[in-house]
């Protein structure tokens, strides 16, 4: 070490402090220090001002507060970042509101802001009075699924022309697997509305509840994530195709559903929606399982 | 560096966005042994200050290129990084003009935590850039300075992304960021003591052999001090670096911000700090409130940040410069205007030498 001395101002005696706020160890360890300034900031802990020395124009107060007015000011621009549209719906007073009060339930135990308000839609969807208008969950969990499918890991995607090496008398049995960003939201409002208003510029159309909860799939088509609708039939049949049902399986589903005659003409049609859209990371024939010889017990 | 940098908006992808080859990181690579050794010996100077040119080796860019390509990771590791001329720290909104234009910008520093993602868009650009330019990795979430252990997955992240990226040199900040699982998003002050000098050589020492390469830290503006410090912040910044063989990355914004606020002398750190060391320099603005700075990183360089930039490339002479902007972030045209200021001004302290064409 060559130097260990302080330069003169910075050993300006601190102002006095009420014994009550004192640190316990004087001085403190590095920990003590840390946890004593990490308690100030979220929680107005005042003891650490009796480690802190003013500047030669100002006090220790307003320096100490440049730390504790940026953080929940910070926390709300990561959070806006991820919710133009929730913002732009509730404008930005109710907007800053509602992420402060998220934020002082919600300190981030993330090292990488962009996870930062992954617990928003929760946290809207529960807790009062942001409960009473549950739009506000479900468009926030409308933009943190779109946000994860912007980098959600890379997969191959089947196209067409990949499907149309497939032998057609083998489609029947061909099983699917999502791409990676794929998600699927059930909204019991109109958010997707909501969402869809906002994102053109329009004005949102009123706040409904919905008879029947919409399906929504989101996915990442290239680098750009994508949401859509899913008609209650297609519905049906992605959650079946997920659940490893195979495309024969599908076509008898549908003509159960709807007329059986036009079946087969609506599965190949979904199926192309998912292709076109690139929602599918593997389509492969499953081989034919023969009925298994019964075992002799011995 | 302001605090608040760590959130890269997420947009549409801009047009022609074909993903350009990854850089593949080599088996031989992963395999190499930690190459990196502690450097006993640092070159110090007197507090007087230095206003002549220090010297530097003769090297364009094509030397510098050739030297760095031809050498194992091993071999890197023990080798101060690359001058590599004046860049930029690289912002989402700027993609497209990078890739379709030909900027004057030798090089870009990257926010790590950004493309410390699984996929999309912000590794599919980050590749396509690494492809044209050198690269640096610079976190915000390191916390080194944190008296709570290092989150493993955190290391295991940094490490991938430059395994993936192969970085010409991968740095942070010398502060804490929280404690007790707790993100502040902030880059905290320390109090200068001994026990904070070997915590944070330890940390250091961590990290780098996880990394298996030297990092590079960089002095954070400050707000407050603490009263029970035992020494002076580039005395604890030297010391560092000569106990961990650390780089370092001198912010002259960050330097002006703190010596107004704690009422030293700035062109006293600049020459407490070992010029051998200094691998990068960054430039920004701030918010001036008249009793104390905000370090805000959303403005022109102002004038007595230029002023200090000229001392610190009297002192440290050829060393690989940024422009930093975090927030009203302007077109690139612009950055790329204030760039050609900084390259003028160091080129007429340094010489012609410094100018590079990095760009392939």
């Amino acid at each position: 070490m060559t130097r260990t001395v302080l330069k003169p101002r910075t050993k300006r005696p601190a102002a006095e402090v009420p014994a009550e706020q004192a640190l316990v160890n004087s001085p403190p360890s590095l920990a003590e220090l840390q946890a004593t300034f990490q308690d100030a900031i979220l929680a107005g802990d005042q003891r650490i001002l009796s480690l802190i020395p003013p500047n030669s124009r100002t006090t220790r107060e307003v320096l100490f507060g440049v730390y504790s007015n940026a953080y929940a000011g910070r926390l709300v621009e990561i959070t806006a970042n991820d919710h133009e549209l929730l913002k732009a719906y509730v404008g930005d007073e109710y907007f800053d509101t509602l992420a402060r009060a998220f934020i002082a339930a919600n300190p981030s135990h993330t090292q990488n802001a962009r996870w930062f308000a992954e617990g928003l839609p929760d946290f809207l969807a529960t807790a009062e009075p942001y409960s009473f208008n549950p739009q506000l969950g479900e468009l926030a969990r409308l933009e943190r699924t779109l946000g994860f499918a912007f980098d959600a890991p890379e997969a191959p995607v089947v196209t067409l022309t990949h499907l149309q090496e497939i032998d057609p008398n083998d489609w029947e049995r061909l099983v699917f697997c999502a791409h990676p960003s794929v998600r699927v939201l059930k909204f019991k409002t109109n958010a997707l509305a909501i969402w869809t208003a906002l994102r053109a510029g329009d004005t949102p159309p009123a706040f409904q509840h919905l008879e029947m909860p919409q399906t929504c799939l989101v996915w990442r088509h290239d680098v750009t994530p994508m949401v859509r609708a899913l008609p209650a039939e297609e519905a049906m049949i992605w959650t079946e195709a997920m659940n490893g049902s195979a495309f024969g399986k599908l076509c008898e589903l549908l003509a159960v559903f709807d007329d059986p005659s036009t079946a087969p003409l609506r599965a190949a049609k979904a199926l192309q929606g998912w292709l076109a859209a690139g929602v599918l990371t593997t389509a492969e024939v499953v081989p034919i399982t023969k009925p298994k010889a019964r075992r002799k017990f011995e | 560096m302001s605090a608040g940098e760590t959130h890269a908006p997420q947009g549409p992808s801009p047009p022609g966005t074909c993903p350009a080859a990854a850089t593949s990181t080599s088996p031989a690579a992963r395999l190499s042994p930690p190459g990196f050794v502690t450097c006993d010996i640092i070159a110090r100077t007197d507090t007087a200050r230095v206003r002549s040119p220090a010297p530097m080796e003769p090297l364009t860019m094509q030397d510098v290129k050739r030297r760095s390509s031809t050498l194992t990771p091993a071999r890197r590791a023990q080798t101060k990084p690359s001058y590599l001329g004046f860049g930029l720290g690289l912002r989402a909104q700027h993609y497209a003009d990078i890739l379709d234009g030909n900027p004057d910008v030798d090089w870009f520093e990257v926010i790590s935590e950004n493309y410390m993602v699984p996929g999309g868009q912000p590794l599919k650009m980050l590749d396509r850039i690494r492809a044209r330019y050198p690269i640096v990795m610079h976190g915000v979430s390191l916390s080194v300075a944190s008296a709570t252990p290092f989150d493993p997955a955190y290391l295991q992240g940094l490490k991938d992304l430059a395994d993936r990226t192969e970085p010409e040199f991968v740095s942070d900040h010398l502060c804490w960021t929280g404690v007790h699982g707790v993100n502040l998003h902030d880059l905290l002050p320390i109090p200068y003591t001994r026990e904070a000098l070997d915590h944070v050589v330890a940390r250091v020492q961590h990290v780098q052999d996880y990394l298996k390469r030297p990092i590079a830290l960089e002095n954070v503006s400050t707000y407050v001090q603490f009263g029970h410090s035992e020494m002076i912040e580039w005395d604890f910044i030297a010391e560092m670096a000569k106990r961990t063989g650390c780089w370092l990355v001198f912010d002259v914004n960050n330097v002006f911000v703190s010596s107004f606020n704690h009422d030293f002398d700035p062109y006293e750190f600049i020459n407490g700090i070992p010029a051998d060391r200094v691998v990068q320099f960054h430039l920004a603005g701030h918010e001036h409130n008249m009793t104390h700075i905000i370090d805000t990183h959303d403005a022109l360089v102002p004038d007595e940040v230029w002023q200090l930039y000229r001392a610190a490339v009297s002192r440290f002479g050829a060393v690989s410069t940024i422009i930093e902007r975090d927030d009203h972030i302007p077109p690139l045209a612009e950055l790329v205007g204030e760039l050609s200021k900084a390259r003028t001004m160091a080129i007429e302290i340094v010489g012609p030498q410094l100018i590079l064409n990095n760009r392939r």
